[in-house]
């Protein structure tokens, strides 16, 4: 989907998606399983008419979510990386770093112009504005982090939906058009939104905590990027709400580089992991509590999807890289 | 009755004062068509720019062409003047205030970026809108016996809303490939002011046309017309393969008239074609009549950026080399020379040293200048100008004199495309 008629920017496009460097594939695999979950069987009776058409019809269009989903995400990154001044990502040069910025804009506009028309090809408008919406939250998102005040990067409901806009938004929202597309009612689709929801907040709230921790239980094993570059997360923000001296110390971070050792002191001393843990656990039950809501069913692919999907709330707390 | 071409653009604020524009005219109707000399507005001109070069509809029309297509009206209805802008001038304010709150974000400084180029003053010249709302009159469908029971209010019936919604998003895909555009380019200006990204940064102006991009799928969804949705998502495609295009092209690719033809389109003229087809879908038009709305916008964006190639040679003179010269000082290769090249093969030599050495321009002016490459690309200018004028003229039969008049004004703007001279 993503070859383009000119090979530059062919290369840039499928630059990420290429065999090794496509990542783990997380929120292609959470919607796949979602779909088995909500793939509601058509009846015995149903069985003689071409019971094999429609579903698969059905199915292609949900992977087209899934594609499209991964198509948003890769440009969501490129042009992430050309704000940041990225050098790496997934383990290569960044794209920006390997091909320049201005190529780097343009595969990102690329993808996105595709997503457009592949969303739009499945000639469903709720599903082209759930995922526009997607689309607009990455951007506020990214400018939320950008260019908050001192106040607001002190805030945890600011932090909370900041984190909504840049990492949820793409999981809840997709999870709800694969809902829609199956023809389920508006209660389901609110069940599938509020998996991918929780599911994506706690995973990042992990993500800030294994930033701290790294592959060790203890401070200051993991990279400590975020903190490096001043940018202030859950755990962060609990324990400044234990020891306020620690705001003054976090305003001076970037200024100061040993500012970072001071923080990294206070932090140990108080619940700051712990209580991002305990949250992101409170958000990984709800997720799997949202699965549990949904309709009966005997179909055992159905059951077993769902059972994965669960499991995935507990990886997501249990990962410890 | 002949249709004489309209005199050179006045600034709208002269036309709302419609008796002055018609004594203007009364003496310029007349069956032969010869340059006629307009009257200049004072106030500096809103520019519309493309690819970095601005141009005016207001200055006095030079130059010694020939009209090689004339409309003729069956009707012996006295004509009123006809400035296809101010046809449309209110519907346009309307428009432009929606269109501020459209792109209004949570985030300051977001916001500030994504009206950037919505803001009084800088919005531009409105182009785009303009003929899609003419188009959107010009295809107008009325129902004689329903018209007593409907809303004689035509501006603000579902429809029109619908098709005034086809115009914004419009704007915005727009104004997001000019952001984007700048920050590829490093531009400093756009518009007569700064550049988003020369005043407030490069991640700012990546994030605006993000936005913007994103603010027009929303709003192309909310018409809940699958095919306008599929149609507007091509020419976001377009508009990026077009810049792509123009980045990496090959040596060969650059000296190829097709390759050239294919990447303006792209870049100009995909735009206004599916915009005219999604309005023309929109109200209902079968294939056929939706077609003819594509072919205008085509053949109009077409004309329109050749047009805009001579006129970076010649500027506001007739001869060589008073225009802004920019696509070329940035090894830009635009149709003159490319006619040229024809002519003399030696030029492509030249033109492959433009940015290495800056002298070459001037030899690159002097084959232009020795070449037919300015004539040509008029000629061809003309005819898609006269194709889409053509496009019109095929569309179904109408008595309503608000859909005729509107006709007319496309018609118009089939020729000003050709006669502006900045």
């Amino acid at each position: 989907m993503v070859v383009a008629e000119v090979p530059k920017l062919a290369s840039a496009a499928e630059y990420f998606f290429k065999r090794g460097v496509e990542g783990k594939q997380f929120r292609p695999t959470i919607l796949l399983l979602m779909a088995t979950a909500l793939n509601v069987r058509v009846t015995d009776a149903l069985a003689a008419e071409s019971a094999d058409i429609v579903p698969s019809e059905l199915r292609v269009r949900q992977r087209g979510i899934a594609e499209i989903t991964e198509m948003i995400h890769v440009a969501s990154l490129l042009h992430d990386d050309v704000l940041d001044d990225a050098d790496t990502r997934r383990g290569v040069g960044s794209l920006n770093f390997v091909m320049g910025n201005k190529i780097s804009v343009l595969a990102g506009d690329f993808l996105l112009s595709r997503a457009c028309v592949a969303l739009a090809a499945l000639k469903n408008t709720e599903v082209v504005s759930l995922l526009a919406t997607v689309v607009e939250h990455l951007v506020t998102g990214e400018t939320m982090q950008m260019t908050s005040t001192t106040d607001q990067r002190h805030s945890m409901d600011y932090y909370m939906q900041k984190t909504y806009y840049k990492t949820a938004s793409l999981i809840s929202n997709s999870c709800k058009a694969i809902a829609l597309l199956a023809g389920q009612s508006a209660e389901v689709a609110m069940l599938a939104y509020e998996y991918g929801k929780n599911l994506g907040l706690a995973f990042q709230l992990i993500d800030d905590v294994l930033d701290f921790t790294g592959t060790s239980a203890s401070l200051g094993k993991g990279s400590l990027s975020d903190i490096s570059h001043g940018i202030i997360t859950a755990p962060i923000l609990f324990a400044m709400e234990e020891f306020p001296q620690l705001r003054t110390v976090v305003n001076q971070l970037e200024k100061d580089p040993t500012n970072v050792d001071i923080a990294l002191e206070y932090l140990g001393k108080s619940k700051g992991i712990q209580r991002t843990r305990e949250l992101a656990i409170e958000h990984a039950n709800l997720a799997a509590a949202a699965i549990g809501s949904l309709p009966e069913t005997d179909d055992e692919d159905v059951k077993r999807s769902r059972r994965a999907l669960i499991d995935l709330t507990h990886r997501v707390i249990s990962r410890n890289k | 009755m002949l249709f004489t071409r309209g005199v050179c653009r006045i600034s709208s604020k002269f036309l709302r004062n419609r008796s002055f524009s018609q004594t203007l005219l009364a003496s310029h109707r007349l069956s032969i068509i010869i340059p006629e000399h307009g009257h200049s507005s004072p106030d500096t001109h809103k520019g519309y720019v493309c690819r970095g070069t601005t141009y005016s509809f207001s200055s006095p029309v030079f130059g010694g062409f020939r009209h090689h297509h004339l409309y003729h009206q069956s009707s012996s209805v006295v004509e009123e003047e006809l400035d296809p802008f101010s046809l449309v001038a209110d519907e346009l304010s309307l428009l432009s205030n929606k269109l501020r709150a459209m792109v209004v974000a949570e985030v300051p400084k977001l916001a500030s970026a994504a009206e950037y180029f919505f803001k009084r003053g800088v919005e531009g010249k409105q182009f785009r809108p303009t003929i899609l709302l003419l188009m959107a009159t010009a295809l107008n469908v009325r129902v004689p016996e329903a018209l007593a029971a409907e809303s004689a209010d035509i501006i603000s019936s579902e429809l029109r809303v619908r098709q005034r919604g086809i115009a914004e998003i419009t704007e915005m895909i727009h104004v997001a490939s000019l952001l984007h555009d700048d920050v590829l380019d490093d531009a400093d200006t756009r518009r007569g002011v700064g550049s988003l990204n020369f005043v407030m940064g490069n991640k700012i102006s990546v994030l605006a046309g993000d936005f913007l991009l994103s603010r027009a799928c929303v709003a192309l969804a909310a018409l809940k017309n699958t095919e306008v949705v599929s149609l507007l998502a091509t020419v976001v495609e377009h508009l990026v393969t077009g810049e792509t295009m123009q980045m990496t092209s090959t040596t060969d690719q650059r000296h190829s008239m097709d390759y050239y033809m294919q990447k303006t389109y792209y870049k100009t003229a995909s735009l206004i074609s599916n915009s005219c087809k999604a309005v023309a879908l929109l109200a209902g038009q079968s294939a056929e009549v939706a077609m003819l709305a594509f072919e205008y916008g085509k053949n109009l964006g077409l004309a329109f950026q050749l047009i805009d190639d001579v006129l970076d040679f010649t500027g506001t003179s007739a001869s060589l080399g008073k225009g802004s010269l920019s696509d070329i000082r940035h090894g830009i290769i635009t149709a003159p020379i490319l006619f040229a090249m024809e002519e003399f093969p030696q030029l492509r030599n030249v033109v492959r040293q433009l940015e290495k050495d800056p002298t070459n321009v001037d030899i690159a002016l002097e084959y232009l200048g020795k070449s037919n490459g300015i004539q040509r690309t008029r000629e061809l200018a003309m005819e898609h100008a006269n194709l889409a004028a053509a496009a019109i003229g095929s569309l179904p039969e109408t008595d309503d004199e608000d859909v005729k008049r509107s006709r007319r004004a496309l018609i118009d703007l089939t020729h000003r495309v050709i006669t502006r001279n900045k």
